[in-house]
């Protein structure tokens, strides 16, 4: 969907609108430089899944800054002692960060007063050292028109039991309103700490949501990250989450993705210092006309890294999903572990999907695993429960529940738990049965 | 009072590594009616538990000839889920693990499905029914958290379904092997479980290996199986004869040609 092909042109608009914003010389150049990647960039590759037509790069909305209504954000739960940043679109409505964690140096603000205050943190970050920028078109783009986001640093040593809450509102109340948005995080060495972040859509515009998450995990340190991704259905979703792991350092992802729009997930981990480690969980639910392609990556790289993939996802209606997990392990990672299970159930004959393992290995002394399959709901299962008297559609439910359950283990809060079980009940709810 | 009733009953099963169908069950007939405690023994691979699958209506399992009638009505064709909520049960010797659903939401979405939409007992009342069940047994309602038999012991599963047994209070409770992979101490715990049902509208039918169970839950009914059929019918005192005779006595008191499986 490429409505400017004269990328120059893009330049000094993108850089008036930036400077009114007030953002760095450095950042402002970024963005100019990003557009100069634009111009020659490709799409990112996903096996046996085209994006070429979505409107993932909206060139011909130009880079604006505007107030959204803190009303939209009603829905979210505020509460003084909980440790959370809230946002709609470019707006930040709230941000609880208890005083004792600031005094210890934590940093939990909105992105661009993050590159004002605190320069050398996100200039070495953001955007050029995790993911590049110049990477593919959609990482460009991403820089180039970037509108909202949030930093949060957490200093060496620093341990918080409570999981930091982020909750990101898209303002699709507005037309040509895409969201850009930027989620750096900063865990210096020896921290331990666990962020939730929620995505949601307020108003039925068609806009882009572009979220990046970049997570630079430092020695030794300990980051869980769980997402329930809930955008509405005339989004066209671009998800890219990355971490860099450094040695003995263990970054877990538990996301659910539960989007009702066009979705497409670009989640990787790093595993780059020795005995690094990562557990990446995806679950998610199709339905409609929905078209859902996921990649999920694991790159070993450090001696003894430790990397796991699982993806569980439920098929219905006349929707398509594709998960591709691809584990990556390179010369010289000896001791390497790399293992990944990918599954979906097909819970209709006008459903599309597929779960394809991708394992790459130039080094000899790993020990590398995956399992996939394209099946049905397990008839055991479904015998037991209707055995007790529960109706074929409500033993479906639990036992597709169940088949989702990896993820729901993972999330730090029994509220969102909670909320994330009740979306999988609705969307199984209103699946119309196509047999 | 209700009665469960198998007639002429003759089932296959397809094994579909050699895809090819067996006979397993060669003319059951059996009636049982509440107040009743039935046991079914016998020698491995003679199609105790196929008869319970098959009254329970697992589908690998294929009526070829007879019916079961359930207070006189055949449910033959009915699905599973629809014959538990006449009032059958069967606790099983492998009970499925499902992920991510608790036991107690299980419990109460059973107790509930059986109840009209209107009149879904109330948190109060499942969980004061609940506990008192929980003490029974001797569990901890910490169990009652976990999600559905994940991870559950073998000795947790059985209590598991005499939980469920005495929560959802079936009218027919087909037990199969409940003592199986059980210490003397939990045997006891299963048992008085099971007892504590006992009553003019509760019947149950208990299929096991061993007399020692029978020990605990004295049956007022024994039938000895055989090769797909019933062979002979007595009270408590023919299991405590078979302990001591053994399978192949009977077999050969009756002069029957069957083959045992576990016979060297």
């Amino acid at each position: 969907m490429e409505a400017v092909q004269d990328y120059e042109a893009l330049k000094p608009e993108l850089a008036a609108a930036a400077n009114d914003h007030g953002e760095p010389h450095w950042v402002v150049d970024r963005r100019l430089a990003a557009i100069d990647d634009l111009a020659t960039a490709a799409l990112p590759e996903v096996n046996r899944f085209d994006i070429h037509r979505w409107p993932l790069t909206p060139t011909d909305e130009p880079l604006t800054f505007s107030r959204s209504s803190a009303d939209l954000a009603a829905n979210v739960p505020v509460a003084a002692d909980h440790i959370q940043i809230v946002q709609v679109g470019q707006t930040t409505v709230t941000v609880n960060l208890p005083a004792e964690l600031a005094d210890q140096g934590v940093i939990l603000t909105d992105i661009f007063s993050a590159f004002r205050e605190y320069p050398r943190l996100t200039q070495e970050h953001f955007m050029d050292k995790i993911i590049k920028t110049n990477e593919d078109r959609l990482t460009s783009f991403h820089t180039a028109f970037l509108n909202a986001g949030v930093f949060l640093y957490v200093p060496k040593g620093v341990v918080i039991d409570d999981p930091i809450e982020l909750h990101l509102v898209q303002d699709s109340t507005q037309e040509k309103h895409p969201l850009i948005s930027h989620v750096l995080i900063v865990a210096e060495a020896d921290s331990h700490f666990s962020v939730m972040q929620h995505l949601t859509t307020q108003g039925d515009q068609a806009n882009l949501a572009s979220c990046v998450v970049e997570v630079f995990a430092r020695p030794n340190s300990e980051v869980h990250f769980s997402s329930f991704d809930e955008l509405g259905p005339n989004t066209t979703t671009y998800l890219n989450r990355r971490a860099n792991i450094s040695r003995d350092a263990n970054v877990d992802w538990a996301i659910g993705l539960m989007n009702d729009g066009d979705t497409f997930g670009d989640f990787d981990s790093e595993l780059i210092g020795e005995n690094s480690k990562s557990d990446a969980k995806v679950i998610t639910l199709t339905g409609g006309r929905q078209r859902v392609g996921v990649n999920t990556r694991v790159t070993n790289r450090g001696k003894k890294s430790t990397g796991n993939i699982l993806q569980r996802g439920v098929i219905m209606e006349k929707s398509t999903l594709i998960f591709n997990g691809i584990g990556h392990i390179i010369h010289g990672a000896a001791g390497a572990n790399a293992e990944q299970e990918n599954r979906v159930l097909m819970m209709s004959s006008k459903a599309h999907g597929d779960a394809n393992p991708i394992l790459l290995i130039d080094e000899n002394d790993v020990l590398a695993g995956h399992a996939a399959s394209v099946g049905q709901v397990d008839a055991k299962q479904m015998y037991y429960l209707m055995s007790r008297g529960i109706t074929k559609a409500q033993a479906k439910r639990l036992v597709i529940r169940g088949f989702l359950s990896a993820v729901l283990q993972a999330i730090p809060a029994k509220d969102v738990r909670q909320n994330l079980t009740d979306t999988i009940e609705r969307k199984l709810e209103n699946g119309a049965e196509i047999e | 009072m209700a009665t469960l009733e198998v007639k002429d009953l003759h089932v296959e099963v397809k094994d579909d590594e050699q895809n090819k169908t067996q006979e397993i069950l060669k003319g059951v007939n059996l009636t049982m009616k509440t107040g009743e405690i039935h046991a079914i023994m016998g020698p491995n691979g003679t199609g105790k538990s196929t008869l319970s699958q098959t009254i329970m209506g697992q589908p690998a399992y294929h009526v070829t000839q007879g019916d079961i009638l359930l207070n006189g009505e055949s449910i033959l064709k009915m699905p599973v889920d629809e014959r538990a909520r006449k009032g059958l049960f069967l606790g099983m010797q492998y009970p499925a693990e499902i992920q991510g659903v608790t036991n107690a939401e299980f419990l109460r979405a059973a107790m509930n499905a059986r109840r009209a939409d209107d009149d879904q007992i109330s948190v109060i009342a499942f969980l004061k029914e609940l506990d008192k069940n929980l003490a029974l047994l001797d569990m901890s309602e910490s169990m009652t958290e976990r999600y559905l038999n994940e991870g559950f012991s073998g000795g947790e599963k059985k209590r598991n379904e005499i939980l469920q047994l005495l929560m959802i209070k079936p009218t027919f409770a087909l037990l199969d092997e409940i003592d199986s992979g059980l210490d003397i101490d939990a045997l006891k715990v299963v048992s008085k479980g099971v007892n504590s049902m006992r009553g003019d509208n509760f019947g149950s039918l208990i299929i096991t290996h061993y007399q020692r169970l029978l020990n605990y839950i004295v049956p007022d009914v024994v039938h000895v199986m055989m090769g797909g059929r019933i062979v002979k019918t007595g009270n408590a005192d023919l299991a405590k004869t078979l302990e001591k005779e053994g399978y192949a006595g009977l077999r050969d008191d009756l002069g029957l040609d069957v083959e045992l499986v576990d016979e060297n």
